[in-house]
């Protein structure tokens, strides 16, 4: 035990000495989730809008009144369809609309009336929300004449607050990261600086080494996952916790573990921190895609689906997600500790195997 | 005519070398002496135009004094920078070489020279192998025929027989001396071999970012005769190694023909540097005669044979040498005694118990002291926090612990760096810690890979002066591995790997015995052209 302490302390040490990592750390569990937060929208804000109006003025004027701040800006006119065109080419404005020579008239007379629309789809998303929105405000204009009427209860998330969803997906996208990251880098670091040897001298049981140094990591990360959620979640974004926060660190404990026996295996092949920082992106990526981070899972193509079953990550985000704004209880919970335990226990014996033969 | 006026090179505010100035005739060989760090490639960088520095260079009448104004003559001189065989793509053949180098300097084609250097080279016959398929002489060869391609007037080697077997080097030699004889370049060679200074017409011995002595190797040597005398002894105001001992004040001892070396030793005292006195006390250690015992210990890599069935026997108080060039297979074979790489043949055993199993192994890593390549410790933590972690990862208590490092510090001198991180030490200092380490645990043998490599003469001789007592006092048998062929001299016995097999296995006396008057280079030479 005096040694696994030995080691965990070192190893400790020796990550605050690295001023980089220390940066990464911060910056991963602080700005990156305030950015991911704040920066991605699925509201239109600050779009360009710019029309073209062969009709009279009373009727477009007052749908184009709709078009404000902070969604987007104050609708810019043009004389003719060309500039308009010119315009959203030359990426000035996102949006543009021209209404018909006979629109106002059509309009009135209850005869099918046309509005063009032309929309800069490079910036698909806003683009394609403004128009939803532009058709709504037509629809809340012509009230009353439609027989269908829908009304929304949004459970967990009355506002649609897209910032508690964002951020802590990227939360969770953080620690997938940084968990393969560090506990990779804290062995081929020891390859790198030509340590290596003396490491496997040491009279020391390998299997104590290869813990020690994965507890360390996983108390570093531990205190980034604090501060994450205590200044950024908690502090900024005011996120809901609705179930218990100790189920969640528990769950990013076997995560965790599950992270590891993959960095276990990145470390066997890696001689440098280079190289850990390829593998990971390899590994990162398809990890992320089969999670649910990005793309619901029902929404993906059904053999992704199946494949997604096997992706630890799956567990961990939609665990996390039942336990912030579900608030689920533990009996509720379990399907997701399961997975999660299964996984990493296969994944870190794979990965224990593969790095314990080297020592 | 090459002249350098007053050069300085910084790396920020550290100075790398301080007011070089000296002159080169066309024709001439100008030698480098110097420890790593003490300042040679800062200089051959300034000359090369690669590193920005202040003073003036002047060369065939063209004033530079910047990397910009530089490349006037660039078209002129080659640069070999250190490292062996560093300019090579591993995934060239040797013709591709020559191809990629003539476009990359804009030399056409000449075929007679081509062919002229390739022969010289002995690369005549393997224009179609890759680079990385060659051996480290090879390799070397073929960067100084490449250098030497556009038919520079100015050559610059960086270390260019550093680690590289004693028949290249000897070749590489004879290659630069043809090509400044009927070329009239002019060539600035760096070495760690005292031996090659001899060959040289100019020498600029560097310390510590300075010039300290200009001149050709006799007129230094001349220069310390007063100083040299003969035997060793153990004085605060001498230096003694090699059986000279060098002192300012006149001594009671017959006078010795000075060597090379001699200068550096000569300069530490002027400078008031003081002999670190070493006193170890006896320890009564009983152990067996054979300490560590291989038996046709083989490993391959594929292919390739590292070592093959090579036998060797490590007795109790014994320092053993082992010598080789790079990719003799040294550093493996020293893996394999350790544990680190599995054996694919042989047996090894240690203290006399038969080595199979890692428990086995386990048993036996608290008796084994070991100091790798480049003296790897951990940089992140202060020359104390290593210390500490490691006496704690060998079961020291917390009072043994600082107890040691008190000691260690003291005995080794370098008590006033313990806060200091390993990078931050002079190269001298970090070996002697890193020894420090290695012993922490009371080992019964030691495995030292390459300890003096770049370090300078007097750090060297005394880290031989610890191996010599520690040997004697403690009883710890020593197992070194060096290419300095010289180094043999302070060896009990050497063992000669070539290649993966084993050329010699001798006493050190012994060998002397046999070719009387020789060198050890030059004994060296001998076994390696019999092996083939």
């Amino acid at each position: 035990m005096k040694k696994f302490f030995a080691v965990f302390k070192k190893e400790i040490l020796v990550f605050l000495r690295n001023v980089g990592l220390v940066f990464i750390l911060i910056y991963a569990f602080t700005f990156d989730i305030y950015i991911a937060g704040e920066g991605i929208e699925v509201k239109p804000r600050n779009v360009s809008i710019g029309y073209v109006n062969y009709s009279g003025e009373l009727l477009a004027q007052k749908i184009l009144a709709h078009f404000h701040a902070p969604e987007f800006q104050k609708p810019k006119r043009f004389l003719n369809e060309e500039e308009l065109k010119k315009a959203v080419f030359n990426k000035e404005i996102m949006v543009g609309v021209i209404f018909d020579k006979g629109f106002e008239k059509d309009f009135i007379r209850k005869k099918e009336a046309k509005i063009n629309v032309i929309i800069d789809a490079t910036a698909a998303a806003q683009a394609e929300v403004s128009v939803q929105y532009l058709t709504q405000t037509i629809y809340s204009m012509i009230d009353g004449k439609m027989p269908l009427n829908i009304k929304v209860y949004k459970l967990f998330n009355p506002n649609s607050n897209s910032k508690w969803f964002m951020s802590l997906s990227e939360l969770l996208s953080v620690v997938t990261m940084l968990s393969l990251v560090l506990i990779a880098v804290v062995f081929v670091k020891e390859k790198e600086a030509g340590t290596w040897d003396i490491m496997l001298l040491m009279p020391a049981n390998g299997a104590l080494i290869i813990f020690a140094k994965i507890a360390s990591q996983i108390f570093i990360l531990s205190v980034g996952i604090v501060i994450g959620i205590g200044l950024i979640l908690f502090g900024v974004f005011d996120v809901p916790i609705n179930g218990n926060l100790f189920y969640f660190f528990l769950l990013t404990f076997f995560f965790v573990m599950a992270m590891g026996g993959i960095a276990l295996v990145i470390a066997a092949y890696s001689n440098s921190v280079l190289e850990v920082s390829q593998y990971t992106i390899l590994v990162v990526m398809p990890l992320l895609f089969l999670s649910g981070a990005w793309t619901p899972i029902h929404s993906m193509a059904p053999f992704l689906q199946k494949l997604s079953i096997i992706s630890p990550v799956k567990y961990y985000i939609e665990g996390a997600q039942s336990i912030f704004f579900r608030g689920t209880d533990f009996i509720d919970l379990l399907p997701y500790f399961m997975g999660e335990i299964i996984i990493s226990a296969i994944l870190f014996y794979l990965g224990y195997k593969k790095m314990g033969r080297l020592f | 005519m090459l002249e350098v006026r007053n050069v300085t090179v910084k790396y920020g505010n550290i100075v790398g070398v301080r007011n070089v100035s000296f002159k080169a005739n066309s024709g001439e060989i100008i030698g480098f002496i110097g420890a790593d760090g003490a300042g040679k490639s800062s200089t051959m960088h300034a000359i090369a135009g690669v590193k920005r520095f202040e003073g003036e260079i002047v060369f065939n009448g063209y004033a530079y004094h910047s990397p910009k104004e530089a490349e006037k003559i660039k078209p002129y001189l080659s640069l070999m920078p250190q490292g062996l065989g560093l300019v090579l793509y591993d995934n060239l053949s040797v013709k591709e070489h020559f191809e990629f180098f003539r476009n990359i300097r804009g030399v056409k084609k000449d075929i007679d020279y081509e062919t002229r250097l390739l022969k010289m080279a002995g690369l005549y016959e393997f224009q179609d192998r890759l680079a990385g398929h060659l051996s480290g002489g090879m390799r070397q060869k073929l960067s100084l025929i490449l250098a030497l391609l556009p038919r520079p007037k100015l050559l610059i080697l960086d270390e260019p027989t550093t680690g590289v077997d004693p028949i290249s080097r000897k070749e590489l030699w004879e290659i630069v001396d043809e090509f400044r004889k009927k070329e009239g370049i002019i060539a600035l060679i760096s070495t760690a071999y005292m031996q090659e200074a001899e060959k040289m017409d100019k020498l600029l011995l560097f310390d510590e970012g300075e010039v300290i002595a200009k001149g050709n190797a006799k007129e230094l040597k001349e220069s310390i005769k007063d100083y040299t005398y003969e035997g060793e002894i153990e004085r605060e105001d001498c230096f003694s190694f090699n059986n000279r001992t060098y002192c300012l004040k006149p001594l009671n001892l017959k006078k010795a023909p000075p060597l090379l070396e001699g200068v550096f030793f000569v300069n530490a005292l002027k400078k008031g540097k003081k002999n670190l006195k070493i006193n170890l006390e006896e320890k009564d250690v009983k152990l067996p005669e054979v300490v560590v015992k291989a038996v046709g210990l083989t490993k391959k890599f594929g292919n390739f044979i590292a070592d093959d069935h090579i036998d060797l026997e490590l007795k109790s108080g014994e320092i053993l040498g082992l010598l080789g060039a790079n990719g003799a297979g040294k550093t493996t074979f020293i893996k394999m005694l350790l544990g680190l790489y599995p054996i694919d043949e042989g047996e090894l055993y240690l203290l006399g118990k038969r080595i199979k199993s890692y428990e086995d192994r386990l048993e036996l890593k608290s008796k084994i002291g070991y100091m790798s390549q480049r003296f790897a410790l951990y940089e992140e933590m202060s020359v104390k926090e290593n210390m500490e972690y490691f006496a704690k990862m060998h079961d020291l208590s917390p009072k043994e612990t600082k107890e040691k490092i008190e000691y260690f510090s003291t005995l080794f001198g370098f008590k006033k760096y313990l806060n200091d991180f390993p990078k931050d030490l002079p190269l001298g200092i970090n070996q002697r810690f890193s020894l420090s380490v290695a012993l922490l645990h009371e080992p019964v043998v030691l495995f030292l890979d390459e300890p003096t490599s770049g370090v300078d003469t007097i750090a060297r001789a005394t880290f031989w002066r610890f191996l010599r007592e520690i040997k004697e006092k403690w009883k710890i048998s020593i197992l070194i591995t060096t290419h300095y062929m010289s180094e043999a001299e302070y060896c009990d016995r050497v063992v000669v790997l070539k290649r993966g097999k084993k050329i010699v296995d001798e006493e050190v006396k012994k060998l002397h015995e046999k070719f009387p008057g020789l060198s050890f280079e030059e004994i060296f030479i001998k076994y390696y052209e019999e092996s083939g």
